[in-house]
């Protein structure tokens, strides 16, 4: 065997050699990188800022149909509409406002319109002690029986707030009580929760089922 | 002496004839290519930082004209790579402000609403998924974290018996973090956020090994955000995008409150749980909070990290 022929075995040799890693790195025989398995984006719905409800004044400043508040398009305005209880004090709903539950408290002392509505002005509030507030100024009738709650609100501390913190770079957001809390119904309702934390690659010992 | 006949057969190799030639050099060709395919890993290199980035300066060092030239290139490869033209800002913590925390667990429902308007706002990495913040369910009457489970997962929350608590920076006083970091690219800033410099960090992860809060989280792989959710309003310190081998975690949303706006965690919350502002005003909701509510916690207070992120609770 001469020189040449020699070499020629050589480069052969690391030619098959090179020729083999190219191979394997061309079918990922490692396995490397380790292919992550898609998540799907999150849905816009859990990023969006939006309150729980809109309250009256909102509507008022979205301009909506507020042909709902017209109390007098059906009431009259003479005669303070009447409510009914059932054997167990529970209020009667009429049919015209079946879209209202009641569940204001843990009790049933609050199941009656007219310890927030005003009944000789439907179109008004009351306080428990006969001041008039307008449907859109709200918050002080809410104060009247949930004090601390509602200085914590005037304070800032209760309730959302969005905006600028620093009142010199711009005004702050606040919302009002019944932006969140429905009035009749004051219990937040509970709600679908955004997707959990997905794992890197799905395990099988995660208890969470995860739907995706 | 000169003239003295060489054998040519004795020390050079003898002439190559044309087969030998075509064949060697057959052989080193199909080489040469073989040598390149298999070198093909190296192709899925990409990310070199640029000169510009390499030779960039200490985040504390450079001057206003330096750091105008930065936000540009980052405005250029930001945009190069979302095809969206950013608006990246350099904000500077004020005067007379240090922001605080301040979490409601009586009102918190465990919606995780604040967990993805983070990572949208933040321009973190949705796959791999990057979340600054772990909402935590607790069973009623403890506080004990190894009862904690963040994988929930029910139709609704709040379940019955659980309350939730959400996890964060809690951007301490005393930050482990930044002790550790062996090159400075972490640290406290005046307002009391501590940041990160991503073009300064080496991805050593210490950081993440010191903090007791599991707050820092490390860009294993290269971040992958869609295109048509990246947000543009970006700060040197904020938002910008990271690069893969860097750390990451909550900096109370510099780009928006530094510029006077509430974080966007805060902003998402249905129920409101979420409050901050500036402790050192006095009229400020935090400090209301810490006045005038009967309760609150920091987290794993007996480390002595001293968070400026409180939990309390209404009475």
């Amino acid at each position: 065997m001469n020189n040449g022929d020699k070499a020629s075995t050589v480069l052969l040799g690391l030619t098959m050699a090179f020729l083999a890693l190219a191979i394997c790195f061309g079918l990922n025989v490692w396995g490397h990188p380790r292919r992550l398995y898609s998540i799907p984006l999150v849905d816009p719905q859990f990023t969006e800022t939006s309150t729980i409800r809109k309250s009256y004044a909102e509507l008022i400043r979205a301009k909506a149909d507020l042909s709902d508040f017209d109390c007098y398009a059906c009431h009259d305005k003479k005669k303070p509409p009447t409510i009914r209880f059932d054997t167990n004090q529970n209020i009667i709903i009429p049919t015209e406002h079946a879209d209202v539950v009641m569940g204001h408290g843990r009790h049933n002392r609050n199941n009656n319109c007219f310890n927030c509505h005003d009944e000789q002005n439907l179109e008004l509030l009351q306080t428990r002690d006969g001041h008039q507030v307008k449907l859109a100024e709200s918050p002080p009738l809410c104060g009247s029986c949930h004090g601390p709650t509602y200085r914590d609100w005037e304070a800032g501390a209760h309730g959302r707030t969005g905006g600028y913190w620093n009142r010199t770079a711009g005004a702050a957001k606040r919302q009002i009580c019944v932006d969140c809390h429905n009035p009749h119904l004051p219990k937040i309702p509970s709600r679908q929760p955004a997707p959990a934390p997905h794992p890197l690659r799905p395990l099988a010992q995660v208890s969470d089922p995860n739907p995706h | 002496m000169s003239s003295l006949p060489v054998d040519p057969s004795a020390g050079s190799p003898p002439p190559m004839d044309r087969r030998d030639f075509l064949r060697t050099s057959a052989v080193l060709a199909s080489g040469l290519a073989a040598l390149a395919a298999s070198l093909a890993p190296l192709r899925e290199l990409e990310n070199f930082p640029s000169v510009e980035q390499f030779m960039q300066k200490y985040y504390r060092e450079m001057t206003p004209d330096e750091m105008a030239k930065v936000l540009q290139r980052i405005e250029k490869e930001v945009e190069r790579q979302y095809g969206v033209r950013p608006h990246v800002r350099d904000l500077k913590p004020m005067d007379g402000v240090e922001f605080v925390y301040a979490l409601n667990l009586t009102r918190c429902i465990g919606c995780r609403k604040c967990v993805h308007a983070c990572v949208a706002e933040n321009n973190q990495s949705r796959n791999p998924e990057i979340q600054y913040i772990r909402v935590v369910q607790l069973p009623h009457g403890s506080l004990d974290l190894e009862k904690a489970d963040h994988n929930y997962n029910p139709e609704m929350v709040p379940e019955k018996g659980y309350f939730y608590m959400p996890v964060q920076c809690q951007q301490c006083k005393n930050p482990p973090c930044v002790k550790v970091c062996p090159v400075h690219a972490t640290w406290q800033e005046a307002d009391g956020i501590t940041v990160i410099d991503y073009d300064w960090c080496i991805g050593c992860r210490y950081c993440a090994a010191a903090c007791p809060y599991w707050a820092r989280h490390f860009n294993f792989k290269q971040p992958s955000i869609p295109k048509e959710r990246l947000n543009p309003e970006m700060a040197y310190l904020g938002n910008r995008p990271r690069r893969q081998g860097v750390m990451e975690k909550c900096h109370f949303c510099v780009q928006r409150t530094r510029a006077g706006r509430y974080p966007a965690c805060l902003e998402v919350c249905p129920v409101g749980a979420r409050k901050f502002g500036n402790v050192l005003d006095p009229e400020s909701e935090v400090s209301y909070i810490l006045r005038a509510k009967r309760v609150f916690i920091q987290l794993k207070e007996e480390l002595g990290t001293s968070p400026r992120f409180f939990y309390y609770f209404d009475v």
